[in-house]
């Protein structure tokens, strides 16, 4: 999960230390849980785990849990 | 062998002799939208999208106008007399008119005799290799014996001013590629093609209004705050989309045209949005010199991007030897077209402005 977590704080521009599966994708202040993040993590997704994410479903997600979760799910699929 | 992920479709006896592209002379730079969205917001899309500057047409100027400019200096160049073409094509999706057809405008400008096939095609970031594989299929066959490709778009004309993510991303272009017979018939002259379509995604890159059908009184809620008569675009499912199409689409065209990825001189991909493109190239591992961009100095051009492309980047190689190619289109519809093929010397690759 390491690099993952790492580039999800790229992605939200925070110390890798505050990313834990409670991290509140929406509650970031300095960036929004908009298109761009989305793609971002759609690629870092495909990149760590081979797998390609849903746009629609990783909208839906409030946490890095939830993203874990999904992650999770469409691997098995 | 991979699975097939489209119809596959090989055309002999056709060449492309020459592409000219034509820009508009207005040229927008990130500056220009800093006022409305805010410099650090800007920078963020910019840095995702790398567009450094685009084209936009003026009001008083079309695809049809662009196109027109550019297959005039392409006859001219290849000293083709107009009566000599027996079919255009026009592929886009911003035509003059609803009806007619702009192509039946373009046979006109262009003073093509009467006795001429003319129509238009709608489709856009995969049109490019569509219109080579309908082209060269109608030289095949006799229909024609020099075909004029039209292809091109003006997508700043329906982007919401108010939307960054696409108010930023497009540029305008038009294109005119010149097919006539080839008389070499070996095996290394065929082109290959694979062509797909899936309308499951037709309501992520959609204008919803201005047809026949009003899009905008779905219950979609992702149009809710949007201006239905402009284009919408879902950033993440055309991404989801992508990803899962254009790395099996790259692999399979080599493998069925039987010419290994690294022995082609280039990809062209379609210049969707300069991290997706990155990102597909490190997925498919081709190096950076195979896999030229102009996104930054252009934006995405929709079905211009391809011969763009040709014209700007690769022009002094297609100018001077023969290339083998990889042409590779995805997006709207979703619709997706590739083309392995041999191009080149071209008389003429060439981008003009208007």
């Amino acid at each position: 999960m390491t690099k993952f977590y790492e580039g999800m704080a790229e992605i939200f521009e925070v110390e890798p230390s505050a990313i834990t599966p409670a991290f509140e994708l929406t509650a970031a202040t300095t960036a929004d849980w908009d298109s761009l993040a989305i793609v971002s993590t759609i690629a870092l997704v495909d990149d760590c785990f081979n797998v390609t994410l849903d746009g629609e479903g990783l909208a839906a997600c409030k946490t890095v849990g939830d993203i874990e979760a999904l992650v999770a799910r469409a691997g098995k699929e | 062998m991979s699975m097939p992920i489209g119809r596959e479709v090989r055309v002999g006896g056709a060449r492309i002799a020459g592409v000219v592209s034509c820009v508009p002379s207005r040229q927008l730079s990130n500056d220009h939208f800093s006022e409305r969205f805010g410099a650090d917001k800007v920078a963020d899309v910019i840095k995702m999208i790398g567009v450094q500057t685009r084209r936009w047409a003026d009001e008083a100027t079309t695809t049809r106008d662009l196109c027109r400019h550019a297959g005039q200096h392409l006859l001219a160049r290849l000293g083709w007399e107009a009566d000599s073409v027996d079919a255009l094509i026009f592929v886009s999706q911003t035509p003059d008119f609803r009806l007619p057809a702009t192509a039946c405008a373009l046979q006109a400008d262009l003073g093509i005799s009467t006795n001429c096939i003319a129509f238009d095609i709608n489709l856009g970031c995969s049109g490019y290799p569509y219109a080579l594989w309908l082209g060269m299929t109608m030289v095949q066959t006799g229909a024609a014996r020099r075909v004029l490709l039209a292809v091109g778009d003006t997508i700043s004309k329906i982007v919401d001013p108010a939307d960054r993510a696409t108010a930023l991303l497009f540029g305008d272009a038009g294109t005119m590629t010149a097919i006539d017979a080839s008389h070499d018939s070996s095996a290394e002259d065929q082109a290959h093609f694979i062509l797909g379509s899936d309308g499951r995604g037709a309501t992520n890159l959609i204008v919803p209004q201005g047809g026949f059908r009003d899009h905008s009184l779905s219950e979609d809620p992702r149009l809710a705050d949007k201006d239905p008569a402009c284009l919408y675009m879902d950033g993440g499912q055309i991404f989801n989309f992508t990803l899962r199409s254009v790395p099996p689409l790259v692999e399979r065209t080599a493998a069925f045209a039987g010419v290994a990825i690294e022995e082609h001189d280039y990809f062209l991909f379609h210049q969707a949005n300069l991290f997706m493109l990155k990102h597909l190239a490190k997925k498919a591992k081709l190096p950076a010199e195979q896999t030229p961009f102009n996104i930054d100095r252009f934006g995405n051009t929709s079905c211009a991007s391809i011969p763009l492309l040709m014209t700007t980047d690769v022009a002094d190689q297609l100018t001077q030897r023969r290339c083998r190619l990889g042409l590779i289109g995805f997006g709207v519809g979703y619709s997706w077209a590739s083309a392995s093929l041999s191009v080149g010397p071209l008389a003429v690759a060439e981008t003009i402005e208007r």
